[in-house]
């Protein structure tokens, strides 16, 4: 159970391969979400709780899951889920919803991580914020930025005053899918200076809800010069790591 | 009242008793904020030294008012309360001693000076220069004259070496409390230890209640009574002061399941030397007090060699670094201080940028959580 600040992940695990997930929103009622989404795959697949041999929790709501029998920092899930499906993985990033993260990983082990302070910079919050204001959904961001590099300087550190700023360029005739592009510019040069002095070392697994985002994987890959390995469903990797944790 | 602990936490009250008893049998109350000041010669001067209120967050919308937003909560914190009459021990102070520690702390004083005499001690900040020392040396010295004045009498050297094993004893009382940390079990958590506070220095039921804690703590190891679990993670403690609108940093820290084994902070071991009773006391008074590895030193190498000897003699697992928002020197030392952690010491770090709210304790837990993991 990754019970993060937007969605919800469950992902039932054999021991040898994922048996299903599913993905829900966690939104107003986390822990009632949380709760029905694992009623709903146990019942998908004809288990009850005995059944289980150990319920994981983490993600934000890890402590408050009355189910789980037993809680990790969504760190080292993460970095278990990515170390199990890419073994060399050097860094991982991750952007949620409402944090973001780097962790160094060595031989599959974390030995250092950050997290973002207090704030919706650099988030998938963030993201979401400069879509409404641009009026480009997130399904629509891929196609709207594909085509071309140029961007524009997003200078502010706070998401709230970057409001302001995106409004300004947008008044000032500045191309929406430059702005975009230059959002997703911030975003990914915010969570690689997490990485402070060491940087960042390939190869870098890019995972979370905004590593769906085609546009910012390419913003990372433009900061970074580095080929990002992105899962086949970012999301699941800490609910994955979870599973594998012993 | 027979448990040390809670005579601790509660001690605030009879403190402002005994400092307006005091007061009353003519003797005199000198205003702190910072282990830079020499306790020692205040009480050479027939006066107590008392730390004046700056660890809550309540007060710190009053400062606002007056002061910009980011600055950090202990100087926000201490103005809050001096605005708004809300410390009785400054109200009660005949003199306020303050140091130039940091930007914001030596610019503040500025502001309360309507309120309260102060003296200022001027730090010097190259501290391996010999100018540096011989300048502090003269500012000990000016702040002796300063209590010389304040008080109509000179401070004679015999009071100044009975002060000094005065204040040499509570230190060493205090130290002896904390080492109790260095135990393969410790028997106090970082969280007793971390409400172990009290702001009057020289008051005899303190030093009563200290020997009681100890004989206390024995008990406890007699009776097999842990603070933590076998294998609990050791953590030390490093940066700015704890205080209570921190103290939330060692309660995550207990809660995932480590114990804070010792601080190399300002509220922990780090002022705990005691002053040297041979020789001149004055020269012995300002050399103990130059010799805090604080960050607004530069370089301050010290605090890497203390905390060496700290991750040694407790035996840390992992080191966890308390900045305070808008503390710049605390902050920029970080660097210097994770790469020393991880790269000298082998151990994992970790800085946690807060102030003094509890809306952050969730995102603290994330990553206490995996450094002890990490750690284990």
């Amino acid at each position: 159970m990754d019970i993060g600040a937007r969605s919800v992940e469950v992902l039932l695990h054999d021991g040898a391969e994922i048996v299903d997930v599913i993905i829900g929103d966690s939104l107003r009622d986390p822990r009632g979400n949380a709760e029905a989404l694992f009623e709903k795959i146990l019942g998908m697949n004809g288990l009850d709780r005995r059944s289980l041999e150990s319920v994981t929790a983490t993600g934000y709501g890890r402590n408050y899951f009355q189910h789980a029998t037993r809680t990790f920092s969504e760190i080292i899930c993460h970095a278990r889920g990515v170390a199990h499906l890419f073994p060399e993985a050097a860094t991982i990033i991750d952007i949620g919803g409402q944090d973001s993260k780097i962790i160094r990983l060595e031989n599959g082990k974390p030995v250092d991580f950050s997290m973002n302070d207090r704030c919706a910079a650099g988030t998938g919050r963030f993201i979401e914020m400069a879509g409404d204001i641009l009026g480009i959904t997130l399904e629509d961001m891929d196609a709207a930025t594909r085509d071309g590099d140029d961007d524009v300087e997003i200078s502010t550190m706070c998401a709230v005053f970057a409001e302001s700023e995106i409004i300004g360029l947008l008044q000032g005739g500045t191309p929406r899918d430059r702005i975009l592009r230059g959002v997703f510019r911030s975003v990914a040069a915010r969570t690689l200076g997490m990485a402070g002095g060491a940087g960042v070392k390939a190869p870098l697994v890019f995972t979370g809800g905004v590593a769906r985002n085609p546009g910012v994987v390419r913003a990372v890959a433009g900061e970074t010069g580095m080929r990002i390995i992105v899962p086949p469903e970012p999301r699941i990797t800490g609910a994955l790591g979870a599973a594998l944790l012993d | 009242m027979n448990d040390p602990f809670e005579y601790f936490a509660s001690s605030v009250g009879a403190e402002i008793d005994f400092i307006r008893g005091e007061k009353r049998r003519g003797k005199g109350v000198v205003g702190i904020y910072c282990e830079f000041t020499p306790r020692d010669l205040i009480l050479a001067a027939g006066a107590y030294p008392v730390c004046l209120c700056g660890s809550s967050r309540k007060t710190i919308p009053a400062a606002e008012t007056i002061l910009p937003a980011n600055l950090c909560p202990l100087i926000k914190s201490s103005i809050g309360y001096i605005i708004t009459n809300g410390c009785p021990f400054f109200t009660m102070a005949d003199l306020i001693v303050a140091e130039t520690t940091c930007d914001g702390k030596k610019k503040v004083w500025e502001l309360i000076r309507e309120h309260k005499p102060q003296h200022i001690l001027e730090l010097t900040q190259k501290v391996q220069e010999a100018e540096a020392r011989e300048h502090w040396f003269q500012e000990v010295g000016k702040l002796k004259l300063r209590l010389e004045e304040l008080y109509e009498a000179p401070i004679e050297d015999d009071a100044m070496r009975l002060a000094i094993r005065s204040m040499n004893l509570e230190r060493g009382l205090l130290r002896t409390v904390m080492e109790y940390g260095a135990e393969p079990r410790p028997v106090i958590s970082g969280v007793e230890l971390g409400r172990l506070r009290y702001r009057v220095s020289g008051m005899p039921e303190h030093r009563i209640k200290l020997r009681e804690l100890t004989d206390h703590l024995e008990e406890r190891k007699r009776r097999g009574d842990y603070a933590a679990a076998e294998n609990a993670p050791r953590v030390l403690v490093t940066g700015c002061p704890m205080s209570e609108g921190t103290l939330k940093l060692v309660e995550v820290i207990e809660e995932a399941g480590g114990i804070v084994v010792a601080q190399e902070t300002c509220s922990g071991i780090k002022p705990l030397d005691p002053v040297s009773e041979d020789g001149d006391p004055l020269a012995a008074i300002a050399e103990k007090h130059f010799r805090i590895p604080c960050s607004c030193m530069t370089p301050n190498t010290g605090r890497l060699e203390l905390l060496e000897k700290l991750a040694k003699r407790f035996n840390a697992h992992a080191v966890v670094d308390l900045v305070w928002q808008a503390c710049h020197t605390y902050n920029v030392e970080a660097f210097t201080v994770g790469e020393f952690v991880r790269k000298t010491l082998n151990l994992p770090y970790l800085k946690v940028e807060t102030d003094y709210s509890p809306g952050d304790r969730e995102q603290i837990m994330v990553r206490v959580q995996t450094l002890l993991e990490m750690a284990r």
